[in-house]
């Protein structure tokens, strides 16, 4: 090696046939043959922290990772987490217009001439040392009350579930921007070299659904290798990862050498390190091709861990399967871990196709939080579980109890979040006796947003990237660290 | 969509952006500080476009003529090419970029002319070699003391795979086509049951998937993967410069992409038929997709490479018969030893850096 460093420094152009070829069978080889032999090489070990390229961690970060179980179509907080009797007292009587205040409404209720005001059908009761109010869909998750902190008092400008969900994951209801998890990825960097730093993961209850859009993974104008990977369920996790049939992995290995030698005769003549640059990741590439099947392998999970998870588990594409594996990835250092459940649209048929969703997902979102707690991951973990907006306490269309929906309504929801540096058994805001507007601690996506990145250790007013003249950040020009949210 | 200049609508100002309090009204300009608005013009879409193109409007054949330079070159004079304004960047040869706006409106707006005057140029036919000289000197070529060299764009690279194994369909114009996409795209996304036609996803048939990547189908809300993996914009907005990165995910759909495997296969199949002698066979694999002959070294790497898969395929027929059975083109008669040695050959090329390098 060091009469190759010599020569290189001497002409770092002029390598010879015969030096660039030893190096390739030293270099490449035995890079892709120890990474075989010992997987993890590549993995992060405790100490190592991302370099502190952009100045970063701006402080000590509390959490390392994210796991962001995205409830989408936006699951009422009524049949959840924010309990108001009042509503059962005045079922059917019309919402106050001192409570309403003139608020835009969405096109599917605002030709409405009542609002009658609706209970949910599904009980509630208190959970924990922290009294936490959960609703009986969600038996689960009011068994880890005190290991979760509920926030009550969400709110956002968006009515539609385009520019909500938009607004949640990339902090603007405007196409365009970086979504959170490629921030992070900027911000951040990687604590793996086998898989991307930022994974989506998808599934969808048998409710009314709306749309993903591969948007909410982008990464705007940061540089794409920061933009979310969908892992799939299946046989192609990620696309194009199987070779064709006919190929063995000896064969594979063969051609990638082969490759790698004329890329390598081509940098010698161009002098282009992009060249080398593309050996490296054709590297990586190889190196998925047998890391991403093992991490999303749960065959040798063991029984007990199906057991806390539920059987679905064992299903792929489920939430469960996903919920599972992406503790298997937050294991393996993937930074930013997306979930998204379709289905929480909830317009008509409220009660039955919640209790649907609520099975899909609860047992799983419980297990998770217990399963990072066993493994000691939950302290640097954050997870997070809502939807993009509320939906209103007055039934969408003709008043009928047995039947009724909720239109949406962004002034007032809730989420829960666990571990990572928040608080546990905490619960935040406070929404009026109707559950209508917020008046008590609100919290802004802005804020929100502030806070997360603020577990991670970085100050959302210092992580920007300038493009098109300004400099941008997940939180733009708001956003307040919500400082009684953490540990 | 149909547009009609009749009956415009009034504009407002909005209070605070809120859509139901509208303040003052306001009319349709251009901004004076570029170039003011002629009196002879109307005030609609003809006006505007008589006032763009106007000679005298100093920002649209330069923003033009930029754009083109950007395209061949890998880099605007200008590099944000989408910014002219105080924000963006000055250009590196101010007197060039004049010159040649100037020539592209006196030469009536030719765009082919524009673009044989640049490519003709003694600047754009200099060789791409970077020497150590060059990299301390310009290490971004800024004075383009160079060609330039530059991954070309995922079209370009579905194109250029599609044209040198011969598969390519020349057909212009007519509606969009569904090449290859990896199955269940569509539907893992989709808001579930039967949403119309962006349900499912349903690849073309026959010559359709052979057309020029301009006429793929566009889903905006999950456009084609093996256009966003080569940094493809999603079209929800608009992108003038793309990003060129160089990813693990760009070599795996180079590996495996049917699209690619079975231009690989078409293209050795041809030759088998053609040639006899394996030198002969993989010199003209290697000068169909790179357009130049192999160096000595080259040849004798591959040469060996094929004879070792011949070798491997000859032990195991059966998977010969699996790798060639890539993609539904029409399969002919060669021999499938030989066809699968010499497609295994071809991917090798189609993965190499050179392939999806302009240079």
């Amino acid at each position: 090696m060091m009469e190759e460093d010599k020569i290189k420094s001497e002409n770092p152009l002029k390598v010879n046939r015969r030096h660039f070829f030893s190096q390739l069978s030293v270099g490449i080889g035995s890079l892709a043959l120890g990474s075989l032999l010992i997987p993890d090489l590549f993995k992060n070990s405790a100490g190592q922290i991302a370099q502190p390229t952009l100045g970063i961690p701006h402080f000590a970060p509390k959490a390392k990772r994210v796991i962001y179980l995205f409830q989408a179509g936006a699951p009422s907080q009524f049949e959840t987490f924010d309990y108001k009797p009042i509503l059962r007292e005045r079922m059917g009587q019309d919402l106050p217009e001192s409570i309403r205040k003139g608020q835009r409404l969405t096109n599917m209720t605002a030709n409405q001439d009542k609002f009658p005001l609706m209970p949910p059908k599904v009980g509630f009761q208190q959970h924990g040392e922290s009294r936490t109010w959960i609703s009986d869909f969600f038996p689960h998750i009011a068994k880890i009350a005190d290991e979760i902190t509920v926030v009550r008092s969400m709110h956002t400008e968006a009515i539609n579930h385009d520019p909500a969900i938009t607004f949640f994951q990339t902090g603007s209801q405007i196409s365009g921007r970086p979504s959170m998890g490629s921030w992070l990825s900027y911000g951040l960097g990687s604590e793996n070299k086998n898989l991307p730093s930022f994974v989506v993961l998808t599934s969808r209850g048998k409710g009314n659904s709306q749309g993903l859009y591969s948007k909410l993974w982008s990464s705007g104008f940061l540089d794409s290798k920061h933009q979310g990977v969908l892992l799939r369920s299946g046989k192609d996790p990620v696309l194009y990862l199987n070779d064709p049939e006919g190929i063995s992995r000896s064969d594979k290995r063969h051609l990638l050498d082969q490759v790698s030698s004329l890329n390598k005769l081509h940098h010698v003549e161009t002098g282009d390190d992009e060249i080398e640059s593309r050996i490296a990741q054709y590297e990586m590439a190889y190196r998925m091709q047998m890391s991403v099947p093992d991490v999303m392998d749960v065959s040798k999970e063991p029984e007990s861990i199906i057991k806390l998870y539920g059987e679905d588990c064992q299903v792929p594409g489920t939430y469960a399967a996903n919920a599972l594996q992406a503790r298997r990835l937050a294991e393996n250092g993937v930074r930013f871990i997306q979930l998204y459940h379709q289905g929480w649209d909830q317009h008509g048929n409220l009660h039955d196709e919640m209790e649907g969703q609520a099975k899909d997902v609860d047992q799983a979102s419980a297990a998770l939080v217990m399963d990072l707690k066993q493994r000691g991951m939950l302290e640097d973990t954050l997870v997070i579980w809502g939807g993009e907006f509320g939906r209103g306490n007055y039934c969408q269309g003709k008043f009928d109890p047995n039947n009724y929906g909720r239109d949406h309504h962004p002034r007032a929801f809730s989420i829960w979040m666990a571990g990572g540096g928040i608080k546990p058994g905490l619960n935040y805001g406070q929404t009026d006796e109707f559950g209508y507007n917020v008046v008590e601690n609100p919290v802004h996506i802005n804020d929100f947003h502030a806070t997360l990145m603020h577990t991670l250790g970085l100050d959302h007013e210092q992580l920007t990237y300038k493009y098109q003249g300004r400099r941008f950040r997940l939180t733009d020009v708001a956003g307040n660290v919500i400082k009684d949210l953490l540990a | 969509m149909v547009m009609n200049d009749s009956a415009p609508r009034d504009t407002f100002v909005l209070n605070r952006g809120e859509y139901d309090q509208p303040t003052d009204t306001v009319y349709a300009g251009t901004p004076a500080s570029i170039y003011d608005f002629p009196d002879g013009l109307h005030k609609n879409r003809l006006g505007l476009a008589k006032w763009v193109t106007d000679t005298k409007n100093p920002l649209t054949a330069r923003v033009f003529v930029n754009r083109i330079w950007g395209m061949v070159f890998g880099r605007g004079l200008v590099e944000t090419a989408e910014d002219f304004g105080v924000q963006g960047s000055l250009p590196t040869h101010p007197e060039l970029l004049d010159w040649l706006a100037v020539d592209f409106m006196e030469h009536d707006w030719d765009i082919k002319y524009l673009l044989r005057k640049i490519m003709l140029s003694a600047t754009y036919q200099q060789s791409s070699e970077l020497t150590p000289e060059l990299k301390i000197a310009d290490s971004e070529n800024k004075l383009l003391a160079r060609a330039p060299r530059f991954r070309m764009s995922g079209e370009m690279i579905r194109d250029y795979i599609l044209a040198s194994s011969g598969l390519l369909n020349r057909e212009i114009g007519g509606p969009s086509v569904k090449p290859y996409q990896p199955a269940g795209l569509w539907e893992e996304t989709n808001a579930g049951g039967n949403r119309g036609t962006l349900t499912k996803y349903i690849p073309d048939e026959g010559d359709k998937l052979y057309r020029r990547s301009l006429y793929t189908f566009w889903k905006r809300t999950l456009p084609p993967a093996s256009m966003t993996i080569f940094d493809a914009p999603t079209r929800d907005f608009c992108e003038v410069r793309r990003q060129k990165t160089n990813t693990p995910l760009q070599a795996l759909a180079l590996q495996n992409d049917v699209q690619v495997l079975e231009a690989a296969r078409v293209l050795s199949q041809q030759i088998v038929a053609e040639k006899d002698s394996p030198k002969d066979m993989v010199n003209d694999v290697f000068k169909s997709i790179l357009v130049r002959s192999p160096s000595i070294d080259e040849l004798e790497l591959l040469e060996s490479y094929y004879s070792n898969a011949w070798e491997e395929f000859n032990q195991n027929k059966e998977n010969a018969e699996k790798l060639i059975a890539q993609g539904s083109y029409l399969q002919n008669e060669s021999d499938p030893v030989k066809t699968a040695a010499l497609m295994l050959t071809a991917q090798v090329i189609y993965n190499l850096d050179e392939t999806i390098t302009k240079e």
